[in-house]
């Protein structure tokens, strides 16, 4: 039987790639940001995950507007990482597990979660920003990935409820699996931040410290919260914090936080968290 | 109205893109999103006012772009996250198209950064 050994909470900020790809890891701006994932890398190589399930946004880049689903899941072999604008970045295209991402798509169709599926399509930074500071990827990645993309774009977005509900459901789809399969679950996006308007630039570390508090403790606090909530309280794009709630799904229960690092160094405060379960 | 959303109207600089607006900007963001492929940014840039054009674009579209006036794009419709497409063609980074949406010159809004160098 597959299993969640853990999940990881992380911001997808696409700077982080740029300068992941620039080598900016020692210069003293960026390094309290690639510092932090290390704790959780170390983890990672430690308890050797076959799988990263990855709740994640596309940005319109594997789908657009005229055709936008509202939760997608991949299927493939490999996934492409995406050009978005400025040509293709030097990563190897990411492992996938074809066998337990039609599983899970099964498991969560007939579990009344109507996911549209995707195949050969790249996949863009709401995945692959972070991926690299979590897996090492010479001369390859270690395990695969089977990601699911949540509209957080264009409204109506899925409610903070329905996202934990689906993490809940991704759990059973899991512990459905036959083959003995490590999995770790991530969720990605905020924490505060907002990227458009004259508002640009604005961030709220109170609220983004009781987020991560009531995440651990008292997480159906936060699937009461409307989408209008969270876009006061932390930035309009912050609302994409509602993938952290489908994570939280999938690790039901009392959890433990292993990790936290917290860097607000320009518009985005970016976080990486990693969770056990208690 | 959806209540998801209520209670937003009095936050200000904050433009929601639900299925209306991007319904009535379709083209404009079609075109902006077309800049992830490497052949349309070569068309974009060999002429751009045939390729707004042949876009659909309307004149003051195309103007907004001609102009790079981002917040005047974002008001008009645009999604953020197209828009950040078509600033790779441009040469801008998301910063500075942060800055210009807030109406400040670049180092001024960095100065209200708390790591300036991060970037």
């Amino acid at each position: 039987m597959a299993k969640i050994i853990g999940g990881i909470g992380t911001s997808h900020v696409p700077t982080i790639g740029v300068a992941y790809d620039k080598g900016k890891q020692n210069d003293p701006a960026w390094a309290p940001l690639f510092e932090g994932y290390k704790p959780v890398a170390d983890w990672l190589a430690e308890k050797k995950p076959d799988v990263l399930v990855f709740f994640y946004n596309d940005h319109a880049t594997t789908f657009f507007f005229d055709l936008y689903p509202t939760f997608a899941l991949g299927i493939g072999e490999r996934f492409e990482i995406a050009d978005e604008g400025a040509g293709k970045r030097p990563l190897p295209a990411v492992r996938g597990n074809v066998d337990l991402s039609i599983h899970i798509a099964e498991s969560l169709v007939n579990d009344e979660f109507d996911m549209t599926t995707f195949q050969d399509r790249a996949i863009d930074h709401g995945c692959a920003s972070p991926l690299p500071l979590l897996w090492p990827h010479a001369p390859d990645w270690p395990g695969a990935i089977v990601p699911i993309a949540i509209n957080v774009l264009q409204f109506p977005i899925p409610t903070a409820k329905r996202c934990y509900k689906l993490g809940q459901a991704l759990r059973r789809a899991i512990e459905s699996y036959p083959e003995d399969l490590k999995v770790v679950v991530v969720g990605t996006g905020g924490l505060s931040h907002q990227v458009h308007g004259e508002r640009s630039g604005f961030n709220n570390e109170d609220w983004d410290k009781e987020f991560l508090d009531l995440f651990v403790k008292n997480p159906d606090e936060l699937t009461k919260l409307r989408h209008a909530d969270y876009i006061r309280r932390g930035g309009a794009e912050s609302v994409e914090q509602i993938m952290w709630l489908a994570m939280r799904g999938a690790l039901e229960g009392e959890i433990r936080e292993l990790h936290r690092n917290y860097y607000l160094a320009t518009t985005t405060a970016m976080t990486v968290t990693l969770y056990e379960p208690a | 109205m959806n209540p998801q959303l209520a209670g937003l109207d009095d936050l200000e600089g904050t433009y929601v893109f639900d299925l209306r607006v991007s319904h009535r900007a379709m083209k404009l963001n079609r075109f902006l999103w077309n800049m992830i492929g490497a052949p349309a940014r070569e068309t974009y840039k060999a002429n751009p006012d045939k390729a707004m054009s042949d876009a659909g674009l309307t004149d003051e579209e195309q103007d907004l772009v001609r102009k790079e006036d981002w917040i005047g794009l974002i008001r008009h419709g645009a999604s953020f996250f197209v828009l950040e497409k078509f600033a790779r063609v441009a040469g801008r980074t998301n910063l500075e198209v942060y800055a210009m949406m807030r109406g400040e010159t670049f180092d001024d809004f960095m100065k209200t950064r708390r790591v300036p160098e991060c970037r």
